[in-house]
């Protein structure tokens, strides 16, 4: 037990001391973290609008196959992708392998379909009098969507969210495309497992408290919009 | 001048044609009446002159031109028609964002907008509600903002799909006052959908009868269900306690009628004192409803059921009427149409 308790204390202490290696990390996490999130919102949320407004051929196939992306493993999409710009890769001269950019794009691949199913969901949601109302008082189909979105913005909200949260906690893209290079790529989650192996549990677990306020602020805000939605 | 022309136009659902006019046009400038009962079509017919629902066939004219209904040709025609729902939703906004949504579509200076809302509000008896959260109205101050909300917009026509239905007297007599302003103005093309036939000759003479998706002259009215029986080898449908409408033969157990209003007729108690005791086909009632449609008067008479009446003009003045007063009526069995039964088919 005391083991335990020796860590908290020590992750404590490294928190309280803004520990410059702790603070590069969250930086390095949150940064990469938020260009995906913010990457993948201006793909899905588009993505999710058309898909629940338009009606084509196959509509129920590519909505099935966003459900399925949904739950394939990070370590998937990280081999996948290191496929595509390694060094003998298809895209290896752009020497992405091993970049912060490396692990954004694969973190992308793993959220765009969450951002776009729930944004799906969301729109689907939304009364059709809204489009119909907004189509008669003489609204282009832009404006009409701009509508939708309006009225669906709670759920879209959820939607980023839960992307955010989703990337901000993964581990095997970062790993697998981006390294672990201290300072460059080395996110929270990656530190964490490299700490482990050192057996070295002071930085394991400040960074494991971090993200568990992490983790717990994005599902108060979750909730918050997700009760909005409700409404 | 020609607001709309509609030739064959029909619409089906699932292989069902739930629509079919062959020819229906309407004047620019004037009030109609959309009559029918439930499922006659005429929240499909709205929604078709609305450029919101495109016909399965047919063709459709408006202002004198054809209507072609792709995207960027509707846009255009939207800004000349406004549609407000049986049930209008309102965006999650405050009620002067929502009415100000038409003038931006429509491009009308900011500057300009304020007093238009206004002067929409205004004329809707809402003026108080201009800053209020539009999710916190009641089901007749929604209904009347979204009336505001097309006025505001000041279309060449006005489509009205129930506008009265489900509210309170206050609220209901705010919007037959909007439609009676519309209508003494003319400055626009207005169509209103009613069940209330008492409401659509208080509103207007022009009226389009609608029932099972055509146009027709008259809509069913007095519609009851009851059991058949037999009594000396006449047929009558027993559609209350005690109340038996006599019927045309028929060989069903259970049948759904419609008594023409205008067959129904008055008749004087003195000279039939000796029988209406006895008589199968008179009814005594008392007046509980006087109305005046046009040409014709509509009294509604309770013999234990409410049966509607509709007398010339001429007829009421030589037997006049009060409410409260008593009066016996015939009903002839040639009166009674039985109607086909959608339960019972």
């Amino acid at each position: 037990m005391s083991f335990f308790t020796d860590g908290l204390i020590s992750a404590f202490r490294l928190m309280a001391s803004l520990d410059a290696e702790l603070l590069g990390i969250i930086s390095v996490s949150l940064k990469i973290s938020l260009m995906a999130t913010l990457i993948a919102g201006s793909v899905g949320i588009p993505a999710g609008v058309l898909i629940a407004l338009r009606e084509f051929a196959f509509k129920r196939i590519v909505i099935t196959i966003l459900n399925t992306l949904l739950s394939v493993p990070t370590v998937v999409i990280g081999l996948f992708v290191y496929a595509f710009i390694a060094r003998r890769g298809l895209f290896g001269a752009f020497d992405l392998l091993y970049t912060p950019n490396a692990i954004i794009i694969g973190q992308i691949i793993l959220i765009t379909p969450i951002v776009a199913t729930f944004t799906l969901s969301a729109v689907s949601r939304i009364d059709p009098r809204y489009r119909s109302t907004a189509l008669t008082l003489g609204a282009s189909e832009f404006q009409t969507a701009l509508v939708i979105i309006r009225e669906a913005r709670f759920g879209i909200i959820a939607a980023i969210v839960a992307a955010f949260g989703r990337v901000i906690s993964e581990i095997g893209i970062s790993m697998m495309l981006g390294g672990n290079i201290k300072g460059f790529t080395r996110t929270m989650t990656t530190a964490m497992a490299l700490e482990y192996d050192k057996g070295a549990f002071s930085l394991a677990m400040a960074l494991g408290i971090i993200l568990l306020g992490l983790s717990l602020t994005l599902n108060v805000l979750l909730q918050y919009f997700q009760g909005k939605v409700s409404q | 001048m020609t607001a709309y022309a509609l030739t064959n136009i029909y619409k089906e659902f699932q292989g069902r044609r739930v629509l079919d006019i062959s020819l229906l046009t309407v004047a620019a400038g004037k009030v109609y009446s959309l009559i029918g009962p439930n499922g006659a079509g005429k929240t499909t017919l709205l929604n078709i002159l609305a450029f919101l629902s495109e016909p399965s066939g047919g063709s459709l004219f408006f202002a004198g031109r054809p209507v072609r209904f792709s995207q960027a040709h509707l846009q255009s025609l939207r800004k000349s028609v406004i549609l407000v729902n049986q049930h209008p939703i309102l965006f999650s906004s405050s009620v002067f964002n929502n009415i100000a949504f038409g003038l931006k579509t429509r491009k009308i200076p900011a500057k300009k907008r304020a007093s238009i809302i206004e002067q929409a509000l205004d004329q809707v008896g809402m003026s108080r509600f201009i800053h209020t959260d539009a999710r916190y109205l009641s089901g007749g101050e929604t209904r009347r903002i979204a009336i505001a909300r097309a006025l505001a917009c000041d279309p060449e026509v006005l489509l009205l799909d129930e506008p009265t239905a489900d509210l309170d007297l206050e609220s209901r007599n705010a919007v037959e006052a909007i439609i009676a302003d519309i209508a003494a103005h003319g400055r626009m093309t207005l169509i209103f959908c009613t069940h209330d036939h008492d409401q659509a000759a208080r509103l207007t003479s022009d009226v389009i009868c609608l029932q099972d998706g055509r146009l027709t002259d008259y809509i069913d009215e007095n519609i009851f269900r009851g059991d058949v029986i037999n009594k000396d080898h006449r047929y009558f449908c027993r559609v209350a306690k005690n109340i038996h409408i006599p019927v045309p033969g028929t060989d069903r157990e259970n049948i759904r009628i419609s008594i023409h209003p205008k067959s129904i007729k008055i008749v004087d108690t003195a000279t039939l004192a000796s029988r209406i005791e006895s008589a199968s086909d008179v009814f005594r009632g008392k007046v509980i409803c006087i109305a005046d449609a046009s040409a014709d008067i509509r009294v509604r008479v309770d013999i234990g059921i409410a049966l509607q009446l509709v007398m010339d003009k001429s007829e009421y003045m030589a037997r006049p009427m009060r409410i409260g007063d008593p009066v016996d009526m015939r009903i002839d069995a040639d009166a009674v149409t039985c109607l086909e039964d959608l339960n019972h088919p």
